[in-house]
């Protein structure tokens, strides 16, 4: 071969070299140019074209229960009313269900609609992954049949970027057996009944697995603490306030008494385990009533969480159904997530177990006629929201840095909030 | 003197002259060069073709992800859009002054795990291959044995060290310590505290080497001529002298590559963290890696999650530049070879 035919060859493999590495950085402009297109057709909330037959991919990590149900009851209810539209439903690892939505917005091969957690909308916004479905014109009318607490997770910086699926919070589960050793029958009615009673027993009654947010805020909130402003802009004389000194100092009170146990710290029994022999109480989602007259039988009950001082509290969990801003339907997976929140689709994932997010099934008969059911909608009414911020997993590590230097190496609760809360500041702002 | 040639018009035909040659050397100077380059793009030109895929495989794979991932560690990334704003040093800086001081505790444990394992791995494999060389009989089913861990799925075998670690009487350990032998009073969260937590991962790492570096070295023992050991007993050395003499100096090449791999390799710890502590309590278990990670998909910080990925990549090539300047390995071979 020539000299001539070797460099011809050379310059045309250079090229298809800088065609594939121009390809791939494909995925990444097309997300670019997305967003603002998606946000486009968003605001134009027209219809579209329905002629053509349209495929959305939709992740989810529902158990095999609720897949069943979504496969045998829901879908087919969607293809009634959509025959056009063919949903795809991927059942994802839910261990690994966030690293999957982050590196599919990396490599431009996100789903067109997901159920994700609540906590991760705001980030999932923030980097340009969401379509803000508020710029859809029903959406006002539609967010007012939303329960307040759920809704508000889709919030990020005025707009929404997805609608609540499903909700949950903590409630007590309680073991009625040592209950009754402790002299209180049922559920204890308040906090200040249930410490009065377990400070004689002289063993753990009460137990909690670690000092993460999930697990910490429902007994800070309960004993009076607050970790920002009502908008959530400022943490500084909330986090590190009287009322949150008052409340890490009761939980430590009361470990000192031998009443609470974190888990983590302690290398006690886990609840689960241990509320079968062990302990009188703890809190935990609806999940852990999977059969509930097993429970029962086994002397262990739901209960909305004891006051203190006049007031319960509990945090609120649950899943948020988003639209990708990578989609090329945006439109028709609005309507899919619309349907998704449908009261029909609702009642029958509650059937399953998944709790609605609609104001008008709160007081629905299925509900209210559900033992666990019925305490969790009611324990709602107290819970509370974690931060919605995009910086929400840096925010969970100030808290635990903080509850780690406060439960286990004993560092001084007021010198320890007061640098947690400037460190959320800077997160917030 | 010539007639019609003054001295000044010979000195200006010697200058001329003496220009002349300079000029036909320049020009042939000229020509060699571009007869030597012309030769060297030519002998290129025909190794093209052979290293070109390599080359292109390279460039993809190897150089565009670095280079990118050097700009990503200056700029602020945005997944989704591929939106990159540049802003200078930064990220490094945050890493760096973090208020946690995460980052320094990952760098911290990464040379501790080197510490302390390559010490266990290198003398441990060396001792069991030695061992196993001298057996007369079971030697399949001792490295069999030994290897086993090393084929192991690291997620399994993290699986079986969080049960052994877990908190209260469920766990082998507080079981053992508290429960049977009484040497403790308390059930010990092992893998929530900060230097049982590191000690875990430590004990999982070389147990899951160690093997590995039994057959390297086993390999190596094997390959020791018989007839240096002859010719020792006929001088006359004794066991420790033959040993000492013939069975260490053989093995100090292999001592040496599993000795700066299994330090390339501490840089590079990421599963058991994830499995066992999750860098719990407060990052002091975390190592580079596992900081990357969590930068990079639980924070959305990818400028940060490079950041702490070249400081890893320098990291690695200096100590490997100390480790061949230290152990003169150039010489290595050569001293193999003498021996």
């Amino acid at each position: 071969m020539s000299l001539k035919k070797w460099t011809a060859l050379i310059v045309a493999m250079m090229m298809a070299v800088g065609c594939l590495a121009a390809c791939s950085t494909a995925p990444a402009e097309a997300a670019a140019t997305a967003e603002p297109e998606a946000t486009q057709e968003a605001v134009a909330a027209e219809p579209e074209a329905t002629a053509e037959p349209i495929t959305l991919v939709f992740w989810h990590t529902y158990g095999d229960g609720e897949e069943e149900q979504l496969k045998n009851v829901v879908l087919p209810m969607w293809s009634e009313l959509h025959p056009e539209i063919t949903i795809e439903a991927v059942r994802q690892d839910g261990s690994q269900y966030h690293e999957m939505i982050v590196t599919s917005f990396g490599t431009g091969q996100s789903p067109d609609v997901a159920r994700i957690d609540i906590v991760n909308t705001a980030a999932y916004a923030s980097q340009g992954g969401l379509v803000a479905l508020s710029d859809y014109e029903d959406f006002a009318a539609l967010k007012d049949t939303f329960l307040e607490g759920p809704l508000s997770t889709n919030l990020y910086q005025n707009s929404y970027y997805g609608l609540p699926l499903d909700t949950n919070c903590k409630a007590a589960v309680i073991n009625t057996a040592i209950m009754k050793e402790l002299g209180i029958e049922g559920a204890p009615a308040t906090m200040e009944e249930f410490i009065a009673a377990a400070e004689t027993r002289g063993t753990y009654s009460l137990n909690v697995s670690g000092v993460g947010d999930w697990d910490l805020y429902p007994y800070f909130w309960l004993f009076g603490g607050a970790l920002t402003d009502e908008g959530f802009t400022k943490a500084s004389g909330y986090l590190d306030g009287a009322g949150s000194v008052a409340a890490i100092q009761t939980m430590l009170d009361l470990h000192a008494k031998k009443v609470f146990t974190i888990r983590d710290v302690d290398g006690s029994v886990d609840a689960w385990d241990g509320i079968n022999s062990e302990y009188a109480m703890f809190f935990e989602g609806p999940w852990f009533f999977g059969s509930y007259e097993e429970r029962l039988s086994q002397g262990i009950t739901a209960a909305t969480i004891p006051t203190y001082n006049g007031r319960s509290a509990s945090v609120v969990g649950g899943e948020n159904i988003a639209v990708f801003a990578t989609s090329k339907h945006t439109d028709a997976a609005y309507e899919f997530a619309k349907f998704m929140t449908s009261e029909a689709v609702q009642l029958a994932m509650l059937e399953k177990g998944q709790l609605p997010v609609l104001k008008s099934l709160v007081n629905n008969e299925t509900v209210l006629g559900n033992p666990v059911w019925s305490v969790y909608m009611a324990q709602l009414e107290s819970a509370s929201a974690r931060i919605p911020s995009p910086n929400n997993e840096q925010i969970k590590q100030v808290w635990s840095d903080a509850m780690t230097e406060i439960f286990v190496n004993g560092g001084d609760v007021q010198a320890t909030l007061t640098a947690a809360a400037q460190q959320m500041d800077a997160l917030l702002g | 003197m010539p007639q019609g040639k003054s001295p000044c018009g010979t000195a200006l035909s010697v200058h001329h002259r003496a220009k002349g040659r300079r000029k036909v050397k320049h020009v042939q100077s000229n020509a060699a060069t571009k007869r030597k380059w012309k030769k060297g793009a030519r002998g290129w030109l025909t190794a093209l073709p052979f290293i070109l895929p390599g080359l292109i495989l390279v460039g993809l794979f190897v150089l565009y992800p670095m280079l990118f991932t050097i700009r990503i560690s200056l700029s602020n990334y945005k997944i989704v859009q591929g939106q990159i704003d540049f802003v200078g040093l930064k990220n490094y800086i945050n890493i760096l002054t973090d208020a946690s001081g995460r980052f320094w505790y990952a760098y911290r444990n990464n040379f501790l795990y080197a510490l302390v394992t390559v010490p266990v791995i290198l003398f441990g494999g060396m001792t069991f291959a030695y061992l196993i060389n001298n057996l007369k009989r079971g030697r399949t089913l001792f490295k069999v044995g030994f290897y086993l861990p090393v084929i192991t799925s690291w997620v399994i075998v993290s699986l079986v060290f969080t049960y052994m670690f877990n908190n209260s009487d469920r766990g082998l350990i507080n079981y053992l310590l508290v429960d049977k032998l009484h040497i403790l009073k308390e059930y010990v969260p092992w893998l929530l505290r900060e230097w049982s937590g590191n000690a875990a991962i430590w004990l999982m790492g070389s147990w899951k080497n160690i093997g590995w570096a039994m057959l390297i070295f086993l390999a190596a023992l094997q390959s020791i001529p018989r007839d240096l050991y002859e010719a020792a007993d006929l001088d006359g050395a004794g066991i420790w002298g033959r040993f000492r003499h013939i069975t260490i100096a053989s093995l100090k090449p292999t001592a040496y590559y599993v000795l700066v791999n299994m330090i390339i390799g501490s840089f590079n710890v990421f599963i058991q963290v994830m499995m066992l502590t999750e860098g719990k309590p407060n990052g002091r278990t975390s190592v580079l890696q596992y900081l990357l990670y969590d930068k990079a998909f639980g924070q959305f910080q990818f400028g940060e999650a490079s950041a702490i990925g070249l400081i890893s990549a320098v990291t690695i090539v200096l100590l490997t530049a100390l480790l061949n300047r230290l152990l003169k390995l150039d010489t290595v071979e050569k001293g193999g070879a003498d021996v």
